[in-house]
Parts: structure tokens; sequence; C-alpha cells
């Protein structure tokens, strides 16, 4: 009986101490961390990529789901300097394990012999609240100063380098003035094979505008629109009259009054005693136009050959035909 | 109704005559002012064409005894309104007082009820008391308490602006000034008026009386008349073609003046503007209205109408430029 309790109790220690460093082995794998620097030693300022790699095995985890919080560094501890983090990357991950990378990039201002304390690595269980932590290894990192020679003496500022000339370094340029080149060439070979532009038909010879008065009156006089408005002859008698000063006298004569246009026309032309007729064809237009008077047939006619009139009174002198020329005569 | 050519020569004779008046009135009024003549004759067209006339001139200029000179001649009341910043509507209209003997309220007319009102220097009033007079002005009568009083006929408001002082004033808002048909401006006479008006002032025997010799029947009469003068519709078309190139100068080709216009003659302009066309057509003892006419009245009817921009006055452009750049590019019928 005695051998049976040893055996059990024997059993029992082997089976706990069998099955500890089993748990904890499979622990270890199933998460795992590391903190790799590119460098362990850098001169004053120059700076350390420590890549940190986070590992999670899925088999290990049966469904459950974790979630792993990364150490958030200070920008400032020990002498060194957080430069810069990348975000985290997932990039690794496939379906036997999930990995997360990052990229913590360090510097120093301070020469010595600096550590960076291990990196503390959280991980969750979402699915039954359990908790746990993960370090990694401190790293050591030499900062240097840079070896100056004391016994030597200064030397001066160096010059500028210069750079190799390079075509390429000018191709907008190149491209630009081969373009313009182009361009020019196109157009002075479209310009070579053009077509001659078409001549202008001969100009109609301008008529005056005498000539034009008198055509319209001549018309209106065959015409005899009296017969069957009154009132559109006197405006149509008038407007000739008017579009005559217009263009011989260059007064707005469409835009005036019948008495502003009597005043107005007094300094551009004599009409002397054609004065009172321009007058009287205005006032019994405007009595026509206005007033619904109806002249007789007579006064028609009458009005039409005053406008006949004044028209010819006021045409231009025609211009004195070129003398002969005298050089010519004396030979 | 169409006009037949017998009508309107009817109405040309009846003109004639119902117009005969107007020289009298000229005749009478020009025994004490000197001058001035542009000035009495809006005065005329504005009362026979039932509208207000708003003159702006320096003072000086013979404002109100023109227009106590035109009331004396046609035999009606005349009364003066001295606009200042602490007037009240009741000082214009009237009010209710209490009557301790009757033990009850009466009214107490104000100044307004007289056949010609001058409203001097309007523009000192604040606008609720210019809105007591604009509104007598449109509805021709006036509410007291309960009682509304119909003014009696002929009524016309003369107001007068002074244009140099400007500080302390009430301005006119454009809505108020359109109720006035004909805004006149008038200037300093000539030296020889002027010499004319010093002795007539200076001589021993005072000032000319003037002697009533027309009566009120005979303007309310020849107002009817006025309305009857005939418009031919080329007449109307050259009054409708004037107002729209105030409000779309690039349809006459005057585009140049879009910049400058920042509104133009309202519908109230082509009435007014047809309205005075025909009083003046009456006073010219005329049945029908010409475009002499239309062109005459044409800068008082519309020049408080057309509103200018900030562009045209700082290039110092006036109304009247505006107007005579259309005047000069609408053809005239």
């Amino acid at each position: 009986m005695k051998v049976k309790k040893h055996i059990f109790v024997y059993t029992m220690l082997v089976c706990l101490l069998g099955s500890s460093p089993l748990l904890a082995q499979q622990y270890e794998d199933y998460f795992q961390v590391k903190a790799v620097p590119d460098t362990t030693s850098i001169r004053l300022g120059e700076q350390v990529n420590i890549s940190v790699t986070a590992k999670v095995m899925l088999y290990a985890l049966k469904g459950a789901s974790l979630k792993v919080v990364f150490p958030n560094l200070p920008d400032s501890l020990n002498h060194l300097e957080v430069v810069s983090r990348t975000p985290l990357d997932t990039a690794g991950s496939n379906s036997q394990q999930k990995l997360w990378k990052q990229t913590i990039t360090l510097t120093s201002f301070d020469s010595g012999r600096w550590e960076l304390p291990p990196m503390k690595f959280e991980v969750f269980s979402v699915t039954d609240g359990s908790y746990d932590s993960v370090f990694t290894e401190p790293i050591i990192i030499d900062v240097t100063t840079v070896a100056v020679d004391t016994s030597k003496a200064f030397k001066p500022i160096k010059p500028l380098r210069r750079v190799a000339w390079n075509l390429l370094d000018y191709w907008p340029w190149l491209l630009g003035i081969l373009l313009l080149v182009t361009g020019v060439v196109l157009y002075f070979v479209y310009w070579r094979k053009r077509k001659p532009a078409p001549k202008p038909p001969p100009a109609q010879p301008l008529r005056s505008p005498y000539e034009t008065a008198m055509d319209e009156l001549a018309q209106l006089g065959k015409d005899k629109p009296w017969n069957t408005d009154v009132k559109l002859y006197y405006t149509q008698l008038t407007d000739i009259l008017r579009q005559y000063f217009e263009q011989q006298f260059h007064i707005a004569a469409l835009e005036q009054t019948s008495a502003e246009l009597l005043q107005n026309i007094k300094p551009v032309t004599v009409l002397n005693q054609q004065r009172d007729k321009l007058q009287s064809i205005l006032t019994l237009a405007d009595l026509a136009k206005f007033a619904k008077l109806q002249p007789s047939p007579q006064e028609h006619e009458d009005c039409l050959q005053k406008a006949i009139a004044v028209v010819e009174w006021t045409k231009p002198a025609a211009a004195p035909a070129p003398e002969p020329d005298s050089t010519n005569q004396k030979k | 109704m169409e006009n037949t050519s017998y009508d309107i020569r009817q109405l040309n004779e009846r003109i004639h005559q119902a117009s005969a008046f107007v020289d009298l009135l000229n005749m009478e009024i020009n025994k004490v002012i000197v001058g001035q003549k542009y000035m009495v004759e809006r005065l005329m067209i504005g009362l026979l064409a039932q509208g207000h006339v708003l003159l702006e001139g320096v003072p000086g200029l013979a404002k109100t005894l023109s227009i106590k000179s035109l009331a004396s001649a046609i035999n009606a009341r005349f009364s003066r309104i001295q606009f200042t910043p602490d007037l009240l509507p009741a000082d214009v209209v009237g009010t209710m007082i209490y009557n301790q003997q009757r033990n009850e309220f009466v009214v107490r007319r104000g100044p307004i009820f007289a056949n010609f009102i001058l409203a001097d220097e309007i523009n000192r009033a604040p606008a609720k008391v210019q809105s007591a007079l604009l509104e007598a002005m449109q509805e021709r009568q006036i509410t007291i308490g309960d009682s509304t009083f119909k003014l009696e006929e002929p009524f016309l408001v003369l107001a007068t602006q002074n244009p140099i002082e400007q500080e302390g004033t009430y301005t006119l808002p454009e809505a108020q000034v359109d109720r006035f048909m004909l805004k006149v401006v008038i200037g300093y006479p000539t030296k020889d008026e002027e010499r004319h008006i010093i002795r007539q002032n200076l001589q021993p025997e005072g000032q000319t009386k003037i002697n009533p010799v027309v009566n009120p029947s005979e303007i309310l009469e020849a107002r009817k008349l006025v309305r009857e003068v005939y418009m031919d519709e080329k007449i109307e078309q050259y009054i409708i073609d004037v107002v729209f190139a105030t409000r779309n100068p690039e349809e006459y080709k005057l585009a140049k003046l879009k910049p400058l216009i920042a509104y133009g003659g309202s519908p109230r302009a082509s009435i007014n503007l047809a309205l005075a066309s025909k009083a003046y057509a009456f006073m010219k003892r005329r049945g029908y209205v010409i475009p002499e006419d239309v062109r005459s009245v044409c800068f008082d009817v519309m020049r408080h109408r057309v509103g200018l921009t900030y562009e045209a006055e700082a290039e110092n452009v006036t109304s009247e430029n505006i107007l005579s750049e259309i005047l000069n590019a609408v053809e005239v019928p």
C-alpha cells in the first residue's frame, strides 16, 4: 500500500515537473517579440533603425482572439531620441501566424554607451479577458564622437564640388526648342502650300447721298403711296430727306425733331429761300403724321416737288476738272 | 375710340380757345417774376397735368414768389410749410385737439389743406413727415383720426431742395421722388434779368400786385382737355423707346451707358412723360402732341427716375448726360 502511495506521489511530481516547461515552451512559441537594431554603434547624430516584430502563432489560439499592444516609447529616453516610427505592417501574416512589424528610428547626440530598455508588449485575450506581457531584450548602443586629430593644423573649407555636365539635365529646354522649331517649320510649310486668298470682288462705285435721295424721291413719286396711306407717305418723304441730310452734312437728322433739324441745318448748308420749303414740308408732315391731317392731293405733289427742290439746292458742287499739267504745256 | 382728322381739327380748335388763359396767366405772373420762364412753364405743366413738382435750386431764385403768384393769379389758396428736422406729421396734415367747452375732440386741419403748397426744403424733415406729405400728394386725401378729408382741387405741391447743403438732411428715397411728376433744376437769371429784378424790387410803389385772371374751375376744365389731347401711336412708341433706352441702353446702340445706369425709368415715368407732353402741347395751344413736346419735358420728367451707379458718380456723369445721349440716339418719328 505504501509503495502504491509513493508511486502516485512520484507520478504526480513527474507530471508537474514535466508539464510546466512544456506549457512555458508552448507559451513562448505562440507569442514572440523581437527588437533588432541595424547597428549598435553610431556617431553623434547618426540614426539606428530598430526593427520591432511581434508574432502570434494562430494554432495556439484555438479560436480565441487576441489583441497585441505595442510599446509606446516616449520621444526621448536615456540619451536616445526617437526620430520616427513607421506604421504597423502586417504584410508577413498568413494562415499560420499573425505578424506585426514596425521600424523605430533612434538617434543620440550624447556620446557614451546607452541602453534602450526592454520594450513591453502586452497581449489581451478578447475572449476570456486574460492578460499577459512580454519584454524584448535590452539593446546597447554605443555613441561615439568624430575622431579629431588635434595634432594637425586646420584645413580650409572645401570648395564646391562640380557636377559633370549632362545633356539630359536640360531636357525640358531641349524639348521646348524642338517643339518651337517644329512649329515654325510646319507653319512655313503651310504658308508655302496655302492657296492664295480670293481676290475681293471689284468695288461697286459708291452712290452719293444726293443720287440716292433723288432716286428714292423719284420712286416715291411713281409709287404714289398717298393714295393708300397718307401717314406712310409723309413718313417716307421726311425719312428720305433726313437720311440725305445725315449722310450729306453729317448731322444726326434722324434723331432730331423738325424744329431742331431746321435749326441745326442752318450752319452746314445755305438754304436761303429753300428754308421755307423745307419748313413747310416738315410742318405738313408733322400734321399728317401726328394730327391725322389729310392734305389735298395737290399738297402731296407739292411736298414732293419741294423736297426735290431742297435736295437739288443743297447738293454738293461738282469737283472741278483737273487742270492740264503746266510743265507739259511748256514742253 | 378712333379719332378722325375731323375730330382732331375740332379738338384743336377747342384747345386753341380753352388754352387762351395760359397767355393771360403768363402775363400776370411775369408782372412780378422776372426770368424763370422755364420754372413757371413747368409749374403750369404740373398744374395742368395734375402732377407735383420738385424744384432744385439755390435759395433766392423766386421759388416761393412764383408759386405764390400762381396761386394769386388763379384765385386759389396758398400755403407754405417750412420743413425742419423737428417737424411732425401732425404739423403738416393736422390733428385732433380737445375742445374743453364742447367736451369733445375736434379736427384742426393742417396747412396742407390748400390748393397750392410750397414744401420748402423738403429734405430737412425726417422720413415720417416726408411720407405724410407724399401720401397726401398721391392719395389726394387726408385721414385725421377717424375722418377722411378730400383735398380741394386743384392741388399742387411744389417741393424745394437745396442742392448745396446736404449736411443734416434726409434725402428723399427713390420711391418717393418718383411721385413727383417733374423735377426741375433752376439756375440763376441772366445779367439783364438780374438788373430788372433789382429795379423791380426797389421801386417806390412796392411790389406789383397780382390780380386773379383764372378761376380754379377753369383749371379743372383745362385738365380734362389736356387728357383729350391727341397722341399718335408714333409718339407713344417714341416715349416707350426713350424710357426703354434708360432700362436697356444696349438695345439702342448705347451699350456704353449700361454700367452707368443703376435702374431706368418705371412705367410711371412713361405715364408722366405722356401726360406732361400733352400738357405742354396744350400750353402751346395744340390739340396734338409732336416729338418736340416729348423732348421739351423729357429732362424734367426723367432726370429723377434714372438711377446712377457709383461708376457714373465717380466719373461725374449726371442723369442729364445720360438722357442727352439717349435723346440723341433714339430716332424721332
